[in-house]
């Protein structure tokens, strides 16, 4: 076997892709949906974004807008924290058992 | 020494050209133009220092890889808020309200992919340029032809759209000629790469990247204020304001056609895909260490690129509130000085007289030198590494050919675009941004994901659907409104839609699909079976540090 095959025979090597799986694909489709939503709905049903929240002036379309920029901040943070507390740990002992396979 | 004399000729030159200008002058801002002189003398020291420390081409290309994930992630917040998204989002705001808001979303939304998807294998195996990554299991030659071209296509878009702006907004502010400001513009921006390269440029942009911030925050900060830092406040009283009423609270069309909805989603595509195609952006992963610093560095340039455009959103509603009603700042005509763009520009008047206005106006000018010069680099290293060190060097490496073929490909490049700057002044350029994007959409960003992620992308396959899509992307946008009818005011568009992304990015990923796995080549099989190592690598970084050194 070679080195590179040796690694990606590691049950920590398959953890690794596991995981990375498990929250790269959700977290892009959750991103992708929610911006499409919006330009679906900008396109075909724009009067609905105009209705106030409250009482006030402050309509859903704003809201949303707003919220959605806020949404990619803590997509990005949640796959930061997932990555520094599962996959970062997981590297490293790949990289470590890789060493000693040489 | 070579290097000194030539840099001493070329600042010769732009004090000669800015000395020699004629045009009448405006009542001259004083904050504005020490601030200015300030950036410029403090960015050419930086680059004279850079240019000592940038000997080799990994210096010019990635800083050495010694930047930090938080100074890249500010780097690329740099890179990513252009005068343009700046002064043209505010300035959407201003005349339309929520459909600004729509802009600024689109422009953020491909960050979260570019970290979920991109930046963590692109560093693991990337060493200079996206082409690296994209030809790293595929033949180099057409592959790097094909990247080199689309990365060209976007930088000269991008940067022609960039430098007349940059002519106009400094014609505006400054009270220089249109030519001297482009030429101007050109000369730094061409002094800070070829000298400095990524280090003196990175630099650049960290500077304007918080001179931006700053600004931006105190304005937003200022507008807030005079509404009790109440959003509810300020949207009742730009509604009162603004002639459009409540309208501007949602998409002003309200009755939208079919071709207006398929503009609309054609264009939320380019946005979002084509962030994860832009060359210059691409990179900045490599001026980092390894992959966990290129995560942190989407990670903050995120935060900071939000933040931004909620900023400029805020900005953009404080414009309504208190510039409409107050005639210094409209022509006779009523429209406002200097266009919508300068909504921004004018706000700061309002809020800080003066002083605050010279603020502004100087880190305006910063942040289009910052931008362009980040595209130059990029544009550069494309000819240099993907093009020349292939096709000419054939792959046998040498530094000094290199590294000269890289300087004198920036100083070509700055050339080109300063003549490209003048010769496209009357025209409405403002498509050009959308045509780099959907082109980095269409182009970079399939081949880049399908190479890293899909086992059965073959070179054919690559090349063939890379191309199909690069194509459809130019003939469609002019073909469409924004070209056939207003540049060359033709009647009526052979093609109807403003952005052609919805079509060109679905042909370029059915292109590659459909090539590659009709491709039953020799060259085929071989490419699949090197997928494998190429993935673990990818996860893993594993062989980086080796590639690197050799």
């Amino acid at each position: 076997m070679s080195h590179l095959e040796q690694i990606s025979a590691l049950p920590e090597y398959i953890a690794l892709t596991r995981a990375r799986k498990k929250i790269v694909w959700p977290l892009s489709i959750a991103v992708i949906a929610a911006y499409f939503a919006l330009i679906l709905t900008i396109a075909f049903y724009p009067a609905s974004l105009g209705s106030p929240v409250a009482n006030g002036v402050t309509s859903v379309g704003i809201a949303l807008g707003l919220g959605i920029i806020l949404y990619c901040m803590v997509i990005t943070g949640i796959y930061v924290a997932y990555a520094n507390g599962v996959i970062e740990p997981l590297t490293r002992v790949i990289a470590q058992k890789a060493g000693a396979l040489k | 020494m070579k290097l000194k004399t030539l840099f001493a000729f070329s600042l010769t030159l732009f004090a000669a050209a800015v000395w020699a200008d004629s045009a009448p002058k405006p009542p001259v801002n004083v904050t504005a133009i020490t601030m200015f002189l300030a950036f410029v003398v403090v960015t050419l020291g930086i680059t004279y220092w850079a240019a000592r420390r940038t000997k080799t081409t990994a210096d010019f290309y990635a800083a050495g890889g010694g930047i930090t994930g938080f100074q890249n992630g500010l780097a690329i917040a740099g890179d990513y808020m252009s005068a343009a998204s700046f002064l043209g989002i505010a300035g959407l705001v201003y005349t339309s309200g929520f459909d600004g808001l729509i802009y600024a979303i689109g422009f953020l939304v491909g960050w979260p992919l570019v970290l979920l998807l991109i930046a963590e294998p692109l560093r693991n195996l990337g060493k200079y340029t996206f082409a690296d990554v994209a030809s790293f299991r595929l033949q180099q030659k057409p592959i790097r032809i094909l990247a080199a071209s689309g990365s060209l296509v976007t930088v000269i878009f991008y940067l022609i759209a960039q430098l007349v702006g940059a002519g106009k907004i400094i014609e505006y502010l400054f009270g220089l000629q249109y030519e001297t400001a482009v030429i101007g513009v050109g000369i730094l921006m061409t002094l800070y790469v070829t000298f400095g390269g990524m280090l003196a440029t990175t630099w650049v942009q960290l500077i304007k990247a918080v001179l931006l911030l700053s600004g931006a925050s105190l304005m937003a900060f200022l507008v807030l204020s005079q509404f009790g830092f109440s959003f509810e406040t300020m949207f009742s009283e730009s509604v009162k304001a603004h002639a459009k009423g409540t309208a501007i609270m949602a998409p002003l069309a309200q009755k939208p056609d079919a071709i207006s909805a398929i503009s609309a989603i054609s264009l939320g595509m380019a946005l979002m895909f084509g962030t994860a195609g832009l060359p210059h952006i691409l990179m900045r992963f490599f001026t980092v260490r390894d992959a966990v610093q290129a995560r942190r560095s989407v990670f903050y340039a995120t935060g900071f690129i939000g933040y931004f455009y909620i900023l400029t959103f805020i900005i953009g509603f404080g414009a309504i509130v208190l510039l409409i009603n107050n005639p210094n700042y409209f022509a006779a005509d009523g429209k406002l000085l200097g266009g919508t763009n300068m909504a921004a520009i004018h706000l700061s008047h309002a809020l800080g007289g003066d002083v605050l206005l010279g603020f502004i106006s100087a880190v305006a000018f910063a942040t289009i030198l910052a931008v362009v010069s980040g595209l130059t680099l990029a544009g550069s290293s494309a000819i240099s590494h993907d093009l020349y060190a292939t096709l000419v060097l054939k792959g046998v490496r040498d530094e000094k050919k290199e590294m000269r073929a890289s300087r004198l490909a920036t100083i070509c490049l700055g050339v080109i675009a300063v003549l490209l700057g003048i010769v496209f002044e009357n025209q409405n350029v403002a498509f050009m941004v959308g045509l780099a994007f959907c082109v980095a959409a269409s182009a970079n960003f399939p081949i880049l994901l399908l190479s890293m992620y899909w086992r059965k992308l073959t070179t054919r396959g690559a090349v063939l659907g890379g191309s199909l899509g690069l194509l459809t992307a130019l003939v469609l946008v002019v073909l469409g409104p924004t070209v056939w009818v207003d540049v060359f005011h033709h009647e009526k568009a052979i093609f109807p839609f403003k952005n052609p992304a919805i079509f060109s990015v679905t042909i370029a990923f059915i292109g590659i699909w459909l090539f590659s796995i009709l491709d039953k080549s020799v060259n085929a099989k071989a490419e699949e079976a090197a997928f494998d190592a190429q993935f673990v690598r990818s996860q893993t970084g594993i062989g980086v540090s080796a590639a690197a050194e050799h």
